[in-house]
């Protein structure tokens, strides 16, 4: 790459703002709270934990609604009608996506937690981790992709095209490919539990967010909705997630007392997972010729996780104290350290990719 | 030129009544931050005066000021009679 061109990518301060930077502070700084929270004013969880109905916690589900609800809000489905534009990048993020990323997360989270530190975490723990960890592999990312896209100079029509595909095929995927991992994992979960909180945290807020999108539109017009409404909820789903994790940790304090070092074990398998993910993708978009706006935006989708929903799916599948919502909380610790490294890994190599596109790649889009 | 139109995207244009709008539609992330997408749409804009008028080929554009001079390309797919407008050449910004 010239010094033009790295020039050209926009610098991390620029991309993004205090909060999402210092993400991984706020999460931990959530995690202290919490767990003063639980320790301090137990009352406070405890009273929560009883608004329940038919065993889901109404707190919890709020919550998670307001994580979830803004992102899909914003996901244009029309932009599925692209799908035959740039089938090269479709072709390996999708793939990647759902047919190796799931397998892979599975394989490497079960070979360090259940082997690698067996003596350093109890068996019953580390398949809770697993657990965890195979919710993460199953939730693709759906909305921070833009950042990345952004930060890496992506294919705004491109990435629009994907993640429209992506939450599309996540509808009728997640729930068969968890429960098949968990299967695999010994994890026993009822599939009609599976299949409530698909329903509570998937179906509710896409269908919700579609008719509140289609009708909005229909009433305001797509700047309106755009400049006004999104821009006061779109703020909401961060917030969500920080109050969520108090409200985790308040009943995870006893753990992280106990064992803190479970975060960091978790975090290994699952930073070498993003890794291994983004160089499978972005590698393969290599050797297909799939240019560089096209290729970088693939590999962060394939890489990143939808952190609401698998923090969403721990929750409901296997509660507020479980190892499985730890192991998702570790990752949206992570997350943002780990994907600015691969933006600059990405920007760094973008001279080995075309810039434009080939004329094999036109010829592939007719 | 301040931007490009392909001839399928031409036609679906005119079809609609032969206006578009090219503007930034901001994304939000999930974990905080966000983007702004190019978009198009076969529609006048809210306010015209915010944006830059061109006629081009038989069509009104009316184009974000940000946008112009990008070498930016609208196009336009679909299937089963349905289509929907993508702008390609500019990546995602952030205001």
């Amino acid at each position: 790459m010239t010094a033009h061109q790295e020039s050209q990518s926009p610098s991390t301060s620029e991309g993004m703002g205090l909060f999402e930077r210092f993400l991984s502070v706020w999460v931990a700084l959530a995690i202290v709270a919490g767990v003063l929270l639980g320790q301090f004013a137990p009352a406070v969880p405890e009273t929560l934990s009883r608004f329940e109905y038919a065993q889901v916690s109404i707190p919890v589900a709020v919550l998670i609604w307001a994580m979830i609800f803004p992102m899909m809000a914003q996901i244009d489905f029309t932009a599925i009608l692209g799908v035959r534009r740039q089938p090269r990048g479709l072709i390996i993020t999708t793939t990647v996506n759902w047919l190796i990323k799931p397998f892979t997360m599975f394989a490497i989270a079960w070979f360090f937690l259940t082997v690698v530190f067996a003596p350093l975490i109890p068996a019953e723990r580390a398949s809770q981790y697993l657990a965890g960890a195979i919710l993460l592999g199953a939730a693709p990312c759906t909305a921070m992709v833009f950042v990345w896209s952004y930060l890496t100079r992506g294919d705004a029509a491109y990435t629009l095209v994907q993640v429209a595909l992506n939450d599309l095929i996540m509808l009728f995927a997640f729930a068969p490919i968890v429960v098949f991992l968990l299967g695999v994992s010994n994890i026993q979960v009822p599939w009609d539990t599976v299949a409530l909180s698909v329903v509570l945290y998937i179906v509710i807020p896409l269908t919700a967010g579609y008719l509140t999108r289609r009708a909005l539109i229909a009433r305001h017009g797509s700047e309106w909705y755009d400049n006004v409404f999104m821009k006061r909820i779109g703020p909401v789903t961060p917030m969500g997630l920080i109050v969520t994790l108090v409200l985790l940790f308040a009943f995870q304090g006893e753990v992280i007392l106990e064992a803190p070092l479970h975060i960091v074990l978790i975090a290994i398998p699952l930073i070498l997972q993003t890794f291994l993910i983004f160089f499978i993708a972005y590698g393969w978009a290599k050797a297909w010729k799939v240019p560089h706006n096209v290729a970088a935006p693939g590999a962060m989708i394939g890489a990143s996780n939808f952190f609401e929903l698998a923090v969403a799916a721990a929750i409901a599948l296997f509660g507020l104290q479980s190892g499985a919502a730890l192991a998702t909380v570790v990752g949206v610790l992570v997350e943002v350290p780990l994907m600015l490294a691969l933006v600059r890994i990405a920007n760094k190599t973008r001279h080995h990719f075309p810039e434009t596109e080939t004329k094999a790649t036109a010829e592939a889009r007719g | 030129m301040a931007i490009e139109v392909s001839d399928s995207a031409r036609e679906w244009i005119k079809r609609k009544g032969g206006v578009a709008t090219v503007r930034l539609s901001p994304r939000h992330g999930c974990c905080g931050g966000g983007a702004d997408i190019a978009v198009a749409e076969a529609r006048p804009p809210d306010d015209p005066a915010c944006y830059t008028g061109v006629e081009f080929e038989g069509l009104s554009l009316y184009l974000d000021p940000t946008l112009v001079g990008q070498g930016l390309r609208v196009d336009v797919a679909g299937f089963l009679g349905m289509g929907h407008l993508f702008v390609e050449g500019v990546s995602p910004t952030r205001s």
